[in-house]
């Protein structure tokens, strides 16, 4: 090949070359572009999230129960702090340490979290003012930390109401999946944070920034103000939420006194542990006050709770809100759901028309009956001395099992499945479901618990899918009985029991409670009204409805009644009081003084014409007429008056149910 | 008549006046100023940002250029004879320069010793390097007018490249070794390998590629290039490929008429680094677009043609050869240095001819540029008739 040859050769090569670099030019800057184009735009941008303001929480008048309040927070940039091994920045970490106050290893955690996200995370929410101070004077000590002005959570009524507007937290994985939450947000953990966290927490503000590749900012390209969460109007009077509170806690108090003042209910199965109340509106479902003692101060979460106080808070499970989340048995106040039944199905203890005005029931104290086999079998009733002769009136207003017990009797020996039987087997459980039992009542709070109405299905189910929580055995007439009195398996919620005797006192209708009234916006505009919402309705009889309303007015007021002595310095407006006692067996004592027992108690105000139901459950208080009827007295009174006695709660003498 | 028919020849060939290439001279101008204004442009908005005169940078290239362009003109007038005397003595002074920078007169930057402090001035002797070789090439080769090399040349032409190239490794400088290779297969072409030699060369750069892997003679960071280069999915090319992403980014959202002078975001923000030296091309690619660098790599291959032309009309074999050498020097760097801003080739600290900024490169290139401009200029009367000198 001759030397011309070979530098053609040559030439055609390097032409060749330079066409590789032409296409990829091509390629780079024609085709793709675009695509270049936005990640050169996205190189000198960055994005900064500025937290929005989170909606107010206000009980129905208007009064703060949570809001937001500027405060200074230490926020780390994932892209700028430095690594600890860092030579350029030796004891940084101790540097931040001995600032802030926090725990060297805490801080160390959080820088390495912020540098693996990339993202800015939040050191400290609320500097005070001469950390903040620092922090600036001294920046180039701190690089990567910033101070920024951030909404902090504020709760002015502390522990009062706690449960209910709950608490605001990290968000977890789930939380972060969606759109619109950034690991840096909090989010509500529990209460109506929980519920209306998406209401709450509003839109964060961008901030655009034109950087370098030094990270440096240059100017604000772009901003979009935060846009604040609305804010919720609770069903709840602050004023009715603190009477119950005291009173809650007072009668806590007295119980643990009647037993032992300085017990510790952690350890001691007899200790009283806790004190539950609900206040609902019977006209509509709204809930007026709703409280768990002890409870807790949703502040606590505000900067992050020690290990150490959250175990000690949990032991009690303080952050349950027993209201919906504590499942009792309802003891006699069940006895109302048997009592509608016996009216409107025309069953009563003795066969006939006479039972509802005439008392020819002899309640002696003992139920003797025979088992399926032929063994005999007998039941006590709480009072061993019996009531004497009763009808259904006197039989709820004296609380006497063997009334109920028959009228359950009566229903399993009729029961369908027996030769010439017509009775449906579940009948009082198809009456408690109408009423709301068995299922949550869907408020609008997170975890609610949805109780237990036991019938043959759960009972057979219950054998298979978890032995050693009921007997063996088939289901028997033994267990209507044990229902028919709100013991045995049944298990209610405080909540469910209230809504349960809304219904039944307000003539029939099953409202769906609810503790939000409204959502509205910053300038009070209404976003959203949670409207009462009839969720049932059980058709009863007039007759039905007066009949009850008198005698739960006779268990205050009547000579026999359960409730009449705890209700006897009363006062003003004891005549317009209706309720029912009730006392659930905890512990099996030798004597009845040795017994563990829950108190329940439910209040209607005024009974005449009900516009409120109370219920009050002391887990481990005694009985319902000794302790829980006096811890509702206060918040009647301030229902009925608006004004309360004030006189202190004493756990009642004599033997009551 | 014998005389006078002899006269005229002899006088035509005094006589005709050295006239330049214009096709050559233009685009080196071209490009000169070019690579004045976009140092400006890469440099100015850092440089101002930190509070220095913008135009600081700038008004050194302008100082290099004219030096280089004065140094393109005298080596345009240089005739081959006697500079073919004198290539022993220049391959010689290569060497001790390229020693120099090991001593402790070599400046160390960037943890290679690849300069020589000159008072303010960085003198970077591999650039001058690069000419030597292709000097000491040509003289080797042109004692055989054509036909096939012998052994014995590639021999000899081992040796010669060897030292140099010892010298430039222990600097370390892979990418002026890279340089040195190319040059010398493209010479070796030219001067006539026969087939087998070239399958022998071919085959000496294979196990002598793989010899340096395996010996671990490379310098780490050469290494994590070429691995990040090969393979995007390694851990490696997250910060080795930074630059290059950055430089793509930059060219791929100059589009195609580019976002204008001063506008490049990535340029401006300092993006991209070594963006007025070795990545002086993304600059261009970014704030010109496609058809500012299409046109920049136009001018270097209308340069290249007439170094291609200038060897194919060389009047002797050693001016041939010292032309397509300087071809070789340029084809190499332009593609090497523009395939590195584009992410085809790995990263090299190859500058971009007459563009990047810094003296040593732009001089020694002008020198190169300009003896090849010679070989035109002093070009064969007969096509294709060539003198043994």
């Amino acid at each position: 090949m001759s030397t011309g040859a070979r530098l053609a050769v040559l030439g055609v090569l390097f032409l060749a070359l330079f066409s590789v670099l032409t296409l990829r030019l091509w390629t780079v800057q024609v085709t793709a572009s675009t695509e270049y184009q936005i990640l050169a735009e996205n190189n000198q941008v960055r994005v900064v999230e500025t937290p929005a303001p989170r909606g107010e929480i206000r009980d129905r008048q208007g009064r703060l129960m949570a809001g937001t309040q500027p405060a200074l927070a230490a926020v780390l940039d994932g892209a700028l702090v430095p690594d600890e091994d860092d030579p350029d920045e030796p004891d940084f970490i101790q540097r931040l340490s001995a600032l802030t106050g926090i725990a060297a290893d805490e801080v160390r955690h959080a820088v390495a979290d912020a540098r693996t996200r990339a993202d800015r995370i939040t050191l400290v929410e609320e500097l005070s003012d001469e950390q903040a101070l620092r922090l600036v004077e001294y920046e180039e000590d701190f690089p990567g930390v910033s101070v920024l002005p951030q909404p902090v959570r504020i709760y002015p009524e502390a522990v009062l109401g706690g449960h209910l507007v709950g608490y605001i937290g990290d968000p977890n994985e789930d939380d972060i999946a969606k759109p619109g939450i950034s690991p840096t947000d909090r989010v509500g953990r529990a209460g109506v944070e929980r519920q209306y966290d998406d209401d709450l927490r509003g839109t964060p503000g961008i901030i655009k920034y034109r950087i370098d590749a030094q990270q440096n900012v240059l100017e604000v390209v772009g901003e979009q103000p935060p846009e604040a969460g609305d804010n919720l109007i609770l069903t709840v009077d602050l004023d009715v939420q603190r009477i119950l509170e005291d009173s809650l806690m007072k009668g806590l108090r007295a119980a643990r006194d009647d037993y032992q003042a300085d017990c510790d209910p952690a350890t001691d199965p007899r200790c009283p542990v806790r004190a539950v109340g609900v206040v609902l509106d019977a006209t509509d479902g709204a809930v007026v006050a709703m409280s768990s003692v002890p409870g807790y101060d949703p502040n606590l979460f505000v900067d992050g709770v020690s290990q150490r106080e959250w175990d000690r808070l949990s032991e009690l499970a303080v952050f349950n809100n027993f209201a919906i989340q504590g499942e009792y048995a309802p003891a006699s106040t069940f006895k109302s759901v048997a009592y509608v039944l016996a009216l409107e199905e025309r069953i009563y203890a003795l066969e006939g028309e006479a039972q509802v005005n005439d008392a020819t029931y002899f309640c002696d104290g003992q139920l003797e009956f025979r088992f399926t086999d032929g063994s005999p079998q007998v039941l006590n009733d709480w009072t061993s001395t019996g009531h004497g002769d009763v009808d259904l009136h006197t039989g709820l207003q004296t609380s006497c099992d063997l009334y109920f017990w028959q009228i359950a009797l009566n229903i399993w020996t009729n029961r369908s499945s027996t030769e010439g039987g017509t009775i449906a087997e579940d009948l009082l459980q198809q009456w408690a479901r109408r009423f709301g039992f068995d299922e949550p009542t869907g408020v609008d709070l997170p975890f609610e618990q949805g109780g237990l109405i036991p019938d043959r299905e759960w009972f057979e189910r219950a054998q298979v899918e978890s032995p050693g929580l009921v007997r063996d055995g088939p289901w028997t007439g033994g267990d209507v009985l044990n229902a028919v009195i709100g013991q045995g398996s049944v298990l209610v919620t405080p909540l469910q029991l209230a809504n349960a005797y809304a219904a039944m006192v307000n003539g029939g209708t099953l409202w769906q409670p609810r503790v939000v009234d409204a959502v509205v916006d910053e300038a009070g505009e209404v976003v959203r009204q949670i409207a009462p919402e009839a969720i049932g309705h059980i058709d009863l009889s007039p007759q039905s409805v007066a009949f009850l309303r008198q005698d739960l007015h006779q268990v205050i007021n009547g000579p026999t009644g359960t409730a009449r002595s705890a209700f006897a310095d009363f006062g003003e407006g004891v005549d317009l009081v209706g309720g029912k006692t009730g006392t659930a067996e905890v512990i099996k004592g030798e004597t009845a003084e040795e017994d563990v027992d829950t108190a329940v108690f439910t209040g209607v105000v005024p009974i005449d014409d009900p516009r409120y139901v109370v219920v009050i459950v002391i887990e481990r208080g005694g009985s319902g007429g000794q302790i829980a009827a006096p811890t509702a007295i206060p918040v009647l009174q301030y229902l009925l008056t608006g004004t309360t006695t004030g006189s202190e709660i004493e756990v009642g003498s004599g033997e009551t149910d | 008549m014998a005389i006078t028919s002899a006269r005229p020849l002899g006088l035509l060939q005094r006589e005709r006046a050295l006239r330049p290439d214009l096709l050559l001279v233009l685009p080196y101008l071209a490009l000169a100023a070019f690579g004045v204004l976009m140092v400006y442009t890469a440099s100015a908005p850092r440089l101002s940002a930190s509070g220095a005169d913008p135009g600081f940078l700038m008004k050194r290239q302008a100082v290099f250029a004219v030096v280089g362009m004065v140094v393109f003109v005298v080596a345009s007038m240089i005739e081959s004879r006697p500079l073919k005397g004198k290539v022993p003595l220049i391959y010689l002074g290569t060497l001790v320069l390229l020693l120099l920078v090991l001593t402790p007169l070599g400046a160390s930057r960037l943890g290679a010793n690849r300069w020589i402090e000159l008072g303010p001035f960085q003198l970077q002797p591999s650039e001058f390097a690069k000419l030597g070789v292709i000097l000491a090439l040509a003289a080797l080769l042109s004692e055989s007018v054509e036909g096939p090399l012998r052994w014995h040349h590639l021999a000899r032409t081992a040796v010669l490249m060897g030292i140099p190239s010892v010298l430039i490794f222990l600097q370390p400088d892979l990418g002026t070794m890279l340089v040195f290779a190319f040059i010398a297969a493209t010479v070796l072409f030219v001067a006539g390998t026969t087939w087998r030699q070239l399958v022998f060369l071919v085959l000496v750069a294979v196990v002598g590629t793989i010899g340096l892997l395996q010996a671990n003679a490379l310098k780490d960071y050469q290494l994590t290039r070429i691995v990040a280069f090969m393979d995007d999915t390694s851990d490696l090319s997250a910060t080795a490929n930074y630059n290059q992403e950055q430089s793509v980014t930059a060219i791929g959202s100059g589009g195609f008429l580019g976002k204008g002078l001063l506008q490049g975001t990535q340029t401006n923000l300092s993006f991209v680094p070594e963006q007025e030296t070795d990545f002086i091309f993304t600059a261009v690619g970014e704030q010109l677009g496609f058809v500012g660098a299409v046109t920049v790599l136009a001018l270097y291959l209308v340069l290249i043609w007439r170094l291609l032309v200038a060897s194919a009309n060389a009047r002797d074999r050693f001016s041939q050869l010292l032309a397509v050498g300087v071809a070789a020097l340029m084809v190499f760097h332009v593609f090497v240095n523009v395939g590195m801003t584009l992410r085809v080739m790995p990263v090299t600290g190859l500058p971009l001819p007459f563009l990047s900024s810094g003296g040593s490169a732009f001089i020694a290139m002008s020198a190169a540029l300009g003896l090849g401009h010679g070989v035109w200029m002093r070009r064969s009367p007969v096509p294709g008739e060539r003198q043994l000198l």
